[in-house]
């Protein structure tokens, strides 16, 4: 068998000479793939790697695992600037005439509400009474009529409709034109 | 099976409502407890941004009065706004604007077959029927033939009296009411005693009839005007099942 000595120390390649080299040159340079094996990665590190992430993915969890930080209410919370004194309405005192009145008025505000109440309440009982006799009467005809009518009506609800306005509408009416920016702060959790 | 006949003949009457447009007027209480509690809430708040620049500005003048006009802080012909311009220029935008009128024509006129008509109040439709050998107005009714529901007789008879493309939201399967008579003596037989007439509910969701081909006489009245054109019998039965 041949031994290839290289005669510096150089990167170089440097073309091997003759055997009488040998004494200087005792150490095998291996700097060149001489045997085709691939590069040893060190073992540490793979699992020093691993260790990492699952450092990480504890951290991850505990963060997950702590309750979500709360959305602040914008209205119940005054902003600092109306809390300023200089702020506060000067008015003359109630007089004793204002606050009878206002005692007065509110006590017939609310015999007021009662009766419309028990009106209300009233009708709708009339309302009842009337659809049961109906359906009382249904029955007596017919049977397959009465249960075609105590069936559900699912196209019923959801029942959608736009309340009275103060004016009717306006026969070719142009709104000025206008544009809306919406500035309503958006949190996420 | 054999249907045993029965001695009540069944009618499907619909009655059609148009919904009001415009809310009702205010009852002296409700505006007096408005006034007070527009009071109170002035009373309990703060000033806003634009009282608060309103009051400088108004501060300002003054100043500049009692100290004898000194422009120090004002360059002459310099457009200032002040608070009190703006109220004014708002005042003026609202005052231009005109509204529709709450009255209309229709209730000036007393046109009882415009809808336009009372826009604070639900309207009912009245058709003029022919029962027997009189001429009647009634809730629009259509006799009930086998194979459907009464509510499809209600429906049937909104359309035979309004065409087709009437738009109308029927409250439910069940009847709301219903008005038992019985024929006059000289036609009742022993299978056919009477009618019952069985009234289902609707809410008018297009606002024009303009495609409706109205044959017979028609009405649109109040709950309160129901009663210049309908019986008393028929009347009290239909109050019932009516909110006003």
């Amino acid at each position: 068998c041949l031994f290839f000595f290289l005669s510096s120390w150089l990167p170089q390649m440097v073309p091997s000479r003759g055997s009488h080299w040998q004494s200087s040159l005792l150490t095998l340079r291996a700097s060149l793939p001489m045997r085709a094996q691939p590069k040893k990665k060190k073992k540490v590190d793979p699992r020093r790697e691993q260790a990492q992430k699952d450092r990480m993915k504890k951290k991850i969890k505990k963060l997950e695992k702590a309750a979500p930080e709360m959305i602040p209410i914008e209205d119940f919370v005054t902003p600092p600037k109306y809390l300023d004194n200089s702020r506060v309405r000067s008015l003359p005192p109630l007089s004793f005439e204002e606050t009878e009145r206002r005692v007065l008025l509110m006590k017939r505000w609310c015999l007021f509400k009662q009766k419309q109440d028990k009106a209300e309440k009233q009708a709708i009982q009339t309302l009842i009474a009337a659809q049961q006799e109906a359906l009382k009467e249904l029955r007596l005809e017919s049977e397959e009529l009465y249960q075609a009518a105590i069936r559900r009506d699912e196209g019923l609800f959801p029942f959608e409709r736009e309340g009275p306005n103060y004016t009717p509408p306006l026969p070719g009416y142009d709104p000025p034109e206008g544009k809306c920016v919406d500035i309503t702060k958006v949190y996420t959790q | 099976t054999a249907a045993a006949t029965r001695p009540w003949r069944l009618f499907g009457a619909m009655c059609l409502l148009r919904l009001p447009r415009i809310t009702q007027p205010l009852q002296k209480e409700e505006e007096e407890m408005a006034a007070l509690m527009e009071q109170i809430e002035l009373e309990k708040s703060h000033y806003s941004d634009h009282e608060i620049r309103k009051l400088q500005e108004e501060e300002q003048l003054r100043r500049r009065k009692e100290s004898a006009y000194d422009d120090e802080d004002e360059a002459p012909g310099k457009m200032v706004i002040m608070a009190q311009d703006l109220e004014e220029k708002w005042e003026q935008k609202l005052l231009s604007f005109k509204a529709a009128p709450r009255i209309t024509d229709a209730d000036k006129n007393n046109n009882r077959t415009s809808l336009n008509r009372k826009l604070d109040s639900n309207l009912m439709l009245l058709v003029k029927q022919k029962i027997g050998n009189q001429e009647l107005w009634l809730l629009p009714q259509v006799e009930w033939q086998p194979g459907e529901t009464l509510r499809g007789t209600a429906e049937r008879a909104m359309s035979t009296f309004l065409g087709d493309h009437i738009q109308a939201k029927v409250l439910g399967n069940a009847p709301y009411g219903i008005y038992k008579y019985k024929f006059p003596r000289a036609i009742r037989t022993e299978d056919n005693v009477g009618a019952k007439v069985f009234f289902f509910k609707a809410f008018l969701q297009s606002s024009d009839l303009s495609q409706a081909e109205l044959k017979e006489d028609y009405l649109w009245v109040t709950k309160d005007e129901l009663g210049d054109y309908l019986k008393s019998e028929y009347l009290k039965k239909v109050n019932r099942f009516l909110l006003d």
